[in-house]
């Protein structure tokens, strides 16, 4: 009854999003003061944000192609590139904006105070940083990891959502589609929180040092997804 | 990061006290709803609200005392993982008895026994693995997802009349009204906290709000049972206006507590004109 192929996609998905918050640029309270890389927020609210934005679109094209009744392995792939790239515009805008009101409104340049030269575009960093801050704004290896991560996020939620979906298989099943959406957002949240409590406040992206403790967060969100994914399948065959 | 870090909080009512009063009163008030099926009426639904308040507030005072240690990434993000957990606990709890067999009347205790589960995993990775080194933090998580399932299954009950997974799909999951429950649910957990937070902190203020938002998503909730067609348009009304004195009553109580908490309150008048300011 319990299909082993799904419980390990549905527990990748939860690692790609507990990888993916690593990537993303949070900043917290002191980048929310401009004291501090990166966007002024918790890491939460940004994968979240970018997660459910990715489940949506996710969802649309899943409505889109599974509604004829057939769903293919390359009608699988556009479902999960179109999450990640739903969460990619998210984050990438929510990253811009900050970035004019950094720029224009606070006007502080864009800067890492992790690394001396950022390491994509080789600018110098370390002589932009104001005194007493952590640096400011969403530099360029921060906008790209940023972008990284929101296509990890994306990625792994909208496999969650997919996996629950052909359970059912039926995507004119309203209550499948709550359920399932309910569900991804559950383990979405339970993975982008564990992966926050690892970062442990703010990080600026893959070049961070920060960034080494990724294999942690990979054990504790292999251990909670395949947790989550044990139960999921049963009531998602079970109730529907 | 944004906590008051420093020591375990205090408070007039321990904490033993709080998880009988949370457990003992969120599955009671649940339960309570049977009395829907029992004389064949649903007006009894807004006891389930009711048990969503007391499960809050026992959330909220979990959510105070392990965030009174510094988590680094704010208070919101326990919240979201207590309703994270609680979620796929509650819909597994009551999906169990009817995949399964088991009477249906196990099926918030399954739910809440599953989220205690998960909640001992997390707070365990989170110590072990994670290296956060709150002492409390096992304890914590499971007291914060157990209260996180109750309060779900109780706002549930309160839109649908009755916690069987038969009544909850069409009711609660297929009008999206889940949603609501889930993050309107986790606000009650994590919000009294973090609109309290800080030295002066004090227990009653604190869940006090917490009352007051449970009294608030329950009066939603009395809204969206309008829209359920087993649901007559009494009860949901009825759900509506508890927790609508509820609220009053304590957003009243909340701001004579802000005003004893508070060194001096005074008023400010208004901003003064540029002619003024000359």
């Amino acid at each position: 009854m319990i299909d082993i192929m799904t419980i390990i996609l549905i527990t990748l998905g939860g690692i790609l999003i507990g990888v993916g918050v690593h990537f993303i640029p949070v900043g917290g309270a002191p980048a929310a003061m401009a004291q501090a890389t990166g966007v002024g927020t918790g890491t939460v609210q940004l994968a979240a944000g970018a997660g459910l934005t990715g489940l949506i679109s996710a969802g649309f094209m899943y409505n889109h192609l599974a509604i004829s009744g057939t769903f293919t392995g390359l009608d699988y792939l556009m479902v999960v590139a179109s999450g990640a790239v739903g969460s990619m515009i998210m984050i990438t805008v929510t990253m811009f904006v900050g970035q004019l009101v950094y720029v224009y409104g606070v006007g502080v340049p864009p800067v890492s105070a992790k690394v001396k030269k950022d390491p994509i575009t080789g600018d110098v960093q370390d002589l932009y940083v104001s005194r007493g801050t952590e640096g400011h704004g969403v530099p360029t290896v921060s906008f790209v990891s940023g972008t990284i991560g929101g296509l990890l996020g994306g990625l792994g939620g909208s496999m969650i959502y997919v996996q629950l979906m052909q359970i059912v298989g039926d995507p004119s099943n309203s209550g499948a589609v709550a359920l399932a959406g309910i569900f991804a957002t559950g383990v979405f949240y339970v993975n982008s929180v564990l992966a926050s409590y690892n970062i442990g406040g703010t990080i600026e992206g893959f070049h961070d040092p920060k960034f080494k403790r990724v294999p942690k967060a990979i054990v504790s969100c292999l251990i909670a997804s395949l947790l989550c994914a044990i139960i999921a399948v049963p009531i998602m065959g079970g109730v529907v | 990061m944004s906590t008051a870090a420093g020591g375990p909080a205090g408070g007039g009512i321990a904490p033993t006290q709080m998880i009988i009063l949370g457990a003992v009163g969120g599955l009671a008030g649940i339960y309570l709803t049977m009395l829907n099926q029992a004389m064949d009426t649903t007006i009894f639904s807004f006891l389930g609200g009711i048990g969503a308040i007391f499960a809050a507030v026992w959330g909220a005072d979990a959510v105070r005392r392990v965030c009174s240690y510094g988590l680094g990434t704010g208070v919101p993000s326990i919240g979201m993982v207590a309703l994270g957990m609680g979620i796929v606990a509650t819909m597994f709890g009551l999906t169990l008895p009817e995949v399964s067999g088991i009477p249906t009347i196990a099926g918030p205790i399954i739910s809440f026994i599953v989220a205690a589960i998960i909640g001992l995993l997390i707070g365990l990775m989170s110590n072990k693995i994670l290296m956060m080194n709150i002492p409390i933090m096992e304890k914590s998580m499971v007291e914060i997802a157990g209260a996180g399932a109750l309060v779900m299954i109780g706002l549930s009950t309160a839109i649908a009349g009755s916690f069987d997974i038969v009544a909850i799909m069409p009711a609660v999951v297929e009008t999206g009204f889940i949603a609501l429950v889930f993050i309107g649910g986790a606000m009650t957990i994590l919000h009294p906290f973090n609109a309290c937070l800080g030295p002066d902190e004090k227990q009653d203020r604190t869940l006090g709000v917490a009352v007051s938002k449970g009294a608030l998503i329950m009066a939603l909730a009395g809204f969206a049972s309008l829209a359920v067609e087993s649901m007559d348009a009494m009860s949901g009304a009825l759900t509506t206006i508890v927790g609508l004195v509820i609220w009053v009553v304590y957003f009243k109580r909340f701001m004579k507590h802000s005003h004893r908490d508070s060194y001096l309150v005074t008023g400010t008048g208004l901003l003064p004109t540029e002619e003024e300011l000359e």
